[in-house]
């Protein structure tokens, strides 16, 4: 059994202060949405104010087409995963998975019983009589799964539950949480500003930025359209190319920068006009380096600065003739031994792997 | 190295001088309560006896010196200090966690004010608490007439109970302030999430995490009211508790009962707290047992593999227990041996006390004194300054009173 999530021009304001504005987003059962964006950004407000912790100031709240108004957390079909967790440490595993039942009156025998069957979906029989404190971090946390399915939400909410692992767990953690979600087959609103652990999961993903979507879609179209350069920034790396818009042709532009010009797509809902200030966005991964740069439209000469070893590939940290700085990276298979600090390369990038955005505000690390 | 010594040295002195300041009265208190005299001392020592816990004496001019176990006063005391002692403990509980489980929900720059005020009773003289309450309940008790309202508007143990709780609870507060700084508040949202009602989170996530404090509050609460005077000696009005019946009796001049009964009650408070530490260090063991097992089961896979011995420990309380009996066995035989202990030993000391007591009456007896030495003469007194009610011209300027 799943649920719709619906957020009808949801704002909630403390004091004068916007946590959330204008929020419009129809979440489908069944679905594996995440919030992502900055701390600070509004996502677990709004979390809250599906949750039912937090009324908004204006718009409604819909789950399963019905507006929430005035129904408390308790008496809502959703369920909260905690950053902290929040298990009881003084109850048991078993009794921390059953409270919900305990608490709507099921007798000790069912509710231990269904503590059991749940124990063997994350994968830890028999473990029900330890306390909390006994459990490592990822049992921890499946147990706070568990606790929270023990209902049958229709929804269930998770507030970056994986941001207390290690990197290795967490990645596990993904996997297995999207296993859950595709075994018990409910909604799933996810929050977190770890862009990685959105894409790998999500089946859309609505990135928000102080207090705003910003934009909502599948996590390629995210990942290659951005629709404003702060999501360009913040969902993956994005090097900022800016200039004036020189001419406009269909889905192409050409832009004119201090490094020169270059040709990049544009989408034509941007309304942008030649003669209007933009960016034109590269990906660290979309540059390659050239031994002879002539065929190519969009071209740079760089002198590099830096170089990391990420293991899988290697960064480059360079400075444009402008003075302005531009990371790219190679794949660790191709050989790039020759390339040092202070050498001076050209670089390339195709027009459709680089877009055009009018001036805005880019996301700050 | 050398200064290090001289430091540990400087310590040692340090803590012994400290504890004995500490604990230096208690122990010669406790002393006092085995010495068969009728006045607390350990020097002249008369012998090795258990009187004054019990029947106590008759002394020479025919007084009762109430021993202990049959002080009827004592005990009357006693059991209002107990009755008054439960009744503040179950007022000032729930008032306290009341007012801090309040103070969680104020988050406004009034929590401040809040604050203040919740503590101001500990602020105020007790004697001001202790009079003020019986000053109000004496003005409803008049508005009461003769019924039920004037009736306990006047009862001391009620006024008493009242009195006490308006700043034990304020010790209360404190504690389940502390406890309540480190809640999660997160679990309360938790189990709301999860369906529980307000009153459910209640009684099953907060007042089991409040236990430790709760039952701490009650021990403190308990404690004060106990041994509170300067609010109960006013609002006591007619009765009696442990505290007033000490008090007064301290004002006729201490008997060795008062040594048996501080000793009652230092015992107990160490029993109490024995237990309380022997029980807690169980639970810590236990707790960082089931951890050690924990670690075990994560690292029986890996090389960090350790070898968990059992270790054979004798526990240090049991050596001490033993020592102690041992010497106190020792000290038995040798006060039992040099007839220091028993109804002969009382006997002869009291032969002697008598035998003084009549050599002091036959000094006095053969001492005449005449007229003029009781008037001051050779024994001193007022000669030097003359009889002033005999003089008539003294007062003679003097108009009387209006």
């Amino acid at each position: 059994m799943s649920a719709g999530v619906e957020l009808k021009d949801v704002s909630v304001t403390f004091g004068s202060f916007f946590a959330a504005k204008n929020v419009n987003v129809k979440i489908e059962g069944g679905e594996f949405f995440s919030f992502l964006g900055p701390s600070g950004c509004g996502k677990t407000t709004l979390l809250r104010a599906i949750s039912g912790f937090q009324d908004p100031s204006e718009g409604q709240v819909l789950i399963d087409n019905k507006d929430m108004l005035g129904i408390g957390p308790n008496k809502r079909p959703t369920s909260l995963i905690f950053q902290n967790l929040a298990l009881f440490p003084l109850m048991t595993v078993a009794e921390n998975i059953a409270f919900s039942l305990e608490v709507r009156g099921v007798s000790k025998p069912e509710r231990m019983k269904r503590a059991g069957e749940l124990l063997e979906l994350i994968a830890l029989e028999g473990q029900g009589d330890k306390k909390v404190h006994q459990l490592s971090g990822g049992q921890k946390q499946r147990v706070a799964i568990a606790r929270a399915l023990a209902v049958e939400p229709k929804v269930l909410l998770l507030d970056e539950p994986l941001s207390a692992l290690d990197l290795k767990l967490r990645q596990r953690m993904r996997t297995e949480l999207r296993e859950i979600q595709k075994r018990v087959n409910i909604t799933f609103i996810y929050i977190t500003h770890d862009q990685g652990e959105a894409l790998t999961m999500s089946d859309r993903i609505a990135v928000m930025n102080e207090g705003e979507l910003e934009q909502i879609g599948q996590c390629d179209d995210v990942y290659n359209n951005p629709l404003t350069p702060f999501v360009a920034t913040f969902v993956g790396e994005n090097n900022p190319l800016f200039g004036k818009i020189k001419d406009l042709s269909g889905d192409e532009a050409k832009i004119e920068t201090s490094d020169g010009v270059f040709i990049s797509s544009i989408d034509k809902s941007t309304n942008l006009n030649v003669g209007d200030e933009a960016i034109s966005f590269v990906r660290p991964e979309s540059l390659f380096m050239v031994k002879d740069g002539n065929d190519y439209k969009n071209k740079l000469s760089v002198k590099i600065e830096n170089i990391e070893f990420e293991g899988n590939v290697k960064n480059f940290y360079a400075s444009l003739y402008s003075g302005s700085k531009i990371k790219f990276s190679v794949a660790n298979a191709i050989d790039t031994s020759e390339i040092e600090a202070s050498s001076q390369i050209e670089l390339c990038f195709d027009t459709s792997k680089s877009i055009i955005l009018p001036k805005g505000a880019l996301a700050t690390e | 190295m050398r200064s290090s010594n001289t430091m540990n040295f400087l310590m040692g002195i340090y803590i012994l001088v400290f504890f004995t300041y500490l604990f230096g009265p208690l122990i010669i208190m406790s002393f006092t309560a085995f010495n068969s005299a009728e006045f607390p001392a350990i020097t002249p020592w008369e012998c090795f006896s258990f009187r004054w816990f019990n029947e106590g004496k008759i002394a020479y001019d025919g007084q009762h010196l109430a021993g202990l176990f049959t002080d009827w006063r004592l005990h009357d005391g006693l059991i209002s200090s107990l009755i008054i002692g439960a009744g503040v403990v179950c007022l000032s509980v729930p008032i306290g966690m009341a007012a801090a489980i309040v103070l969680t929900q104020v988050k406004s720059q009034l929590r401040d004010i809040y604050y203040s005020i919740s503590i101001m009773p500990v602020l105020f003289p007790g004697v001001i608490i202790g009079i003020s309450t019986v000053v109000l309940w004496d003005r409803i008790a008049g508005l009461g007439g003769g019924g039920f309202i004037s009736d306990v508007g006047r009862n001391g143990i009620f006024l008493t109970i009242l009195a006490q709780t308006c700043f034990i609870s304020t010790y209360c507060f404190l504690i389940f302030v502390a406890r309540l700084q480190r809640f999660d508040q997160t679990q309360e949202e938790a189990a709301l999430d999860l369906g529980a009602t307000q009153t459910q989170v209640f009684f099953k996530i907060l007042i089991p995490y409040l236990a430790p404090a709760i039952a701490s509050a009650a021990v403190i609460a308990f404690l004060a009211s106990f041994e509170n005077y300067n609010t109960t000696v006013f609002s006591i009005l007619s009765d009696q508790t442990l505290t007033t019946v000490i008090a007064s009796k301290v004002r006729l001049g201490i008997s060795p009962a008062l040594s048996a009964l501080a000793l009652t009650i230092i015992a107990l408070t160490v029993i109490a707290a024995v237990t309380y530490e022997v029980l807690r260090r169980r639970q810590e063991r236990k707790y960082i047992e089931s951890q050690e097992e924990f670690v075990k089961e994560k690292a029986a896979s890996s090389r960090v593999n350790k070898e968990y011995k059992a270790r054979l420990k004798i526990p240090k309380g049991i050596v001490a227990l033993i020592l102690l009996v041992i010497i106190g066995s020792y000290v038995a035989t040798q006060v039992v041996k040099n007839d220091l202990y028993g109804n002969s030993c009382i006997e002869a000391a009291d032969i002697i006390k008598k035998s003084k007591f009549l050599d002091q009456l036959q000094t006095l007896e053969s001492n005449q004194l005449s007229d003029e030495d009781l008037q001051g003469g050779s024994l001193g007194g007022n000669q030097d300054y003359g009889d002033i009610f005999g003089d008539p011209t003294l007062f003679q300027d003097f108009g009387g009173f209006d």
